[in-house]
């Protein structure tokens, strides 16, 4: 740095103050990335269910301070979100949803705004919402600050696990006041829990999940289907993992030699066929099954079907 | 440039302008525009005029200026037709820093441009401290030769990043890189608009030099110039401008490269003329390419930097057969 410092500086012409005013501006930049640094690491604050604090705000998965009130015009951003409003008999208030919002049915008669993740802030504040609800994630923080200047209140809430259902529904009663969904949260997360109870073998069969290929990824601890595996009776093989979808080699499937292997609807042919997949035990017998992609989709309320269908999935139509 | 010329850059300006003030997802007519600058109209036009539509053009004109004016300063001072900011490192910087904090998933609403903006003068730094290593200085081919290897440096760098973050990481990563100006706030377009400005000063102040060498180095050594260190400047302040744009409005490609080669064919030759022509002409391409970004798959949007490299390639194709 300081040999970086005198190409910088070494100059006694009349532009040295220019070199010095682009150091000044790096060393601002660099103190400024500090500050923000600093701000970050009490910045993420997580959504608080039950606190006995002032009723008369919420801190959402992004950090912004959510003002309570009633919501009339919803605009939601996350099909996630728009299947629970509809379940929670919100789905008349919903003006806006994402192009991929097609569940359920009526979901699809809501104006199509366009992407959910890096939003059309215009068409946003076109369908005149007075609560916007988005998935949390860093490509959203734009659109939540241009949706704030433009005087719009958003509630941003991460919706990757299982839980994260009763968190949603609690932050949306909080901020809403309107507590219907946390019924509705309560019943799915009560069919996923009856699934979690059904009677298993001393030793679960091992589960690999497929999912892209290529590249090949599979769910990890940190997703809802690694959690749906798991609670339907099965080991995920990756289960070690935290990442949500870590990618993974095939060779480290071979190793880990699941004795179940659960695949989109174009996988069993393709990996029937494939001779480096036939390598795996699990494959020349034949235990590969197919996962509904519409109902495994998202973490949304149909997570007890969902979990249904992998115990389904694990232990055949019976329970084997 | 012919005032007839100057006049026609201007008008191209204002009209852009005017098209992405009225047009948008919805629908306001000229006079909704005029009534929520002023006050008058209801309160939703005001919220879509004045906090969504105005500060996306405002950073439109400075990010198309700020890369047209980077542009020439060093395509003239390394005589050299593709020496724009991205071949330098300043892109390339600019995504590792954007890469690795959205990698890291920091919520900070700032910190994806800061980390963009320090990505990339890292990378202009490091660019200079390799030319200077080589022995070669800061001559015009061995910054190039630099910059080439920073900018595949990073993105290796980006790939190895992106290669071990999660779906939603590397998704967010992705439109990044893409280049968009749909979060737009007032504050952020103050910021860019301190650093255009003072930079554009500096390209200013630099114009004397960066004519003397456009003459050729050893032309410019003869008329007394330090070629190095004149030449590193121009290099300091131009890819301080292209940082700035960067950090804002993320990968917008062509714009530095084609606006400058437009303007010199249409007989800008000055360097101030050529800086001044380039940032109007700049402007006025990046605000209309936001247009189409923004209107052509509504309510969807296209990614910026594939709109402006879709309208420069066969601009830049034109420019070639007058050169070649």
């Amino acid at each position: 740095m300081s040999s970086l410092y005198r190409i910088l500086s070494s100059s006694a012409s009349p532009h040295r103050t220019l070199d010095r005013v682009a150091m000044r501006l790096i060393a601002a930049a660099g103190v400024a990335i500090m500050g923000a640094a600093c701000a970050d690491s009490n910045g993420q604050s997580s959504v608080e269910t039950e606190s006995g604090g002032a009723p008369s705000a919420f801190v959402d998965d992004l950090g912004d301070t959510v003002a309570v009130g009633i919501a009339r015009r919803i605009v939601s951003l996350n099909p996630v979100t728009t299947e629970f409003l509809f379940a929670a008999g919100a789905g008349p208030r919903v003006v806006g949803r994402t192009h991929w919002d097609l569940y359920p049915a009526e979901a699809a008669a809501v104006p199509d705004l366009g992407n959910g993740i890096g939003p059309n802030v215009e068409a946003v504040v076109g369908a005149r919402p007075d609560l916007v609800i988005l998935y949390a994630t860093v490509g959203n923080q734009r659109a939540v600050a241009a949706l704030h200047a433009a005087g719009v209140r958003t509630l941003s809430i991460r919706t990757d696990r299982i839980d994260d259902l009763r968190r949603f529904a609690n932050a949306y009663a909080r901020v809403t006041g309107d507590s219907g969904g946390i019924v509705v949260a309560d019943s799915v997360l009560a069919s996923v829990e009856a699934v979690r109870q059904m009677p298993r073998p001393l030793i679960a069969p091992r589960v690999f999940w497929r999912m892209g290929d290529p590249p090949l990824f599979t769910a990890g601890s940190g997703s809802f289907v690694g959690e749906l595996i798991e609670l339907a009776g099965g080991s995920n093989v990756f289960g070690d993992i935290s990442a949500p979808s870590p990618q993974v080699s095939l060779e480290e499937v071979v190793r880990r030699n699941p004795d179940l292997i659960i695949v989109g609807p174009t996988g069993a042919e393709r990996i029937a066929e494939s001779a480096a997949w036939r390598v795996i035990p699990a494959v020349r017998a034949g235990r590969v099954v197919v996962f509904d992609t519409a109902l495994v989709a998202r973490p949304g309320v149909r997570l007890g079907e969902a979990a249904r269908h992998v115990r389904e999935l694990i232990y055949g139509r019976g329970g084997r | 440039m012919t005032p007839r010329i100057w006049a026609a850059l201007l008008l191209a300006l204002c009209a852009s302008v005017l098209l992405a003030l009225v047009i948008g997802p919805v629908s306001l007519s000229l006079g909704d525009v005029y009534g929520a600058i002023v006050g008058t109209a209801d309160s939703q036009a005001i919220a879509i005029v004045r906090t969504i539509r105005l500060p996306r053009i405002v950073m439109a004109v400075l990010v198309g200026a700020g890369l047209s004016a980077s542009g020439v300063a060093l395509q003239t001072t390394m005589r050299n037709p593709l020496a724009e900011p991205y071949l330098l490192g300043v892109s390339g910087g600019a995504a590792v820093g954007a890469v690795l904090v959205t990698a890291a998933g920091l919520l900070h609403p700032a910190a994806v441009e800061l980390a963009a903006f320090s990505g990339a003068v890292a990378a202009v730094l490091l660019v200079i401290a390799v030319a200077h290593a080589s022995g070669a200085r800061s001559s015009s081919p061995a910054l190039v030769m630099a910059g080439v290897v920073i900018g595949a440096f990073a993105n290796a760098a980006i790939l190895v990043v992106l290669s071990g973050a999660p779906a939603g990481a590397v998704r967010d990563a992705l439109w990044w890189m893409m280049g968009s100006l749909s979060g737009a706030t007032w504050s952020g377009t103050a910021w860019l608009a301190l650093v255009v400005s003072v930079s554009f000063a500096g390209l200013w102040l630099l114009a004397r030099e960066i004519d003397v060498l456009s003459l050729g180095s050893d032309a410019a050594a003869a008329l007394g110039v330090d070629v190095d260190r004149a030449t590193r400047r121009v290099f300091i302040v131009a890819a301080l401008l292209a940082a700035a744009t960067v950090a804002s409005a993320g990968l917008i490609g062509f714009v530095g490269l084609v606006v400058p080669a437009i303007v010199r064919a249409l007989g800008a030759r000055s360097t101030r003329a050529t800086l001044v022509a380039a940032a109007v002409a700049g402007a006025a391409l990046l605000v209309g390419a936001d247009v189409v970004a923004r209107t052509i798959r509504s309510p969807a949007e296209l990614p910026l930097g594939a709109v402006t490299a879709l309208v420069g390639v066969p601009f830049f194709l034109a420019r070639m057969r007058h050169v070649a």
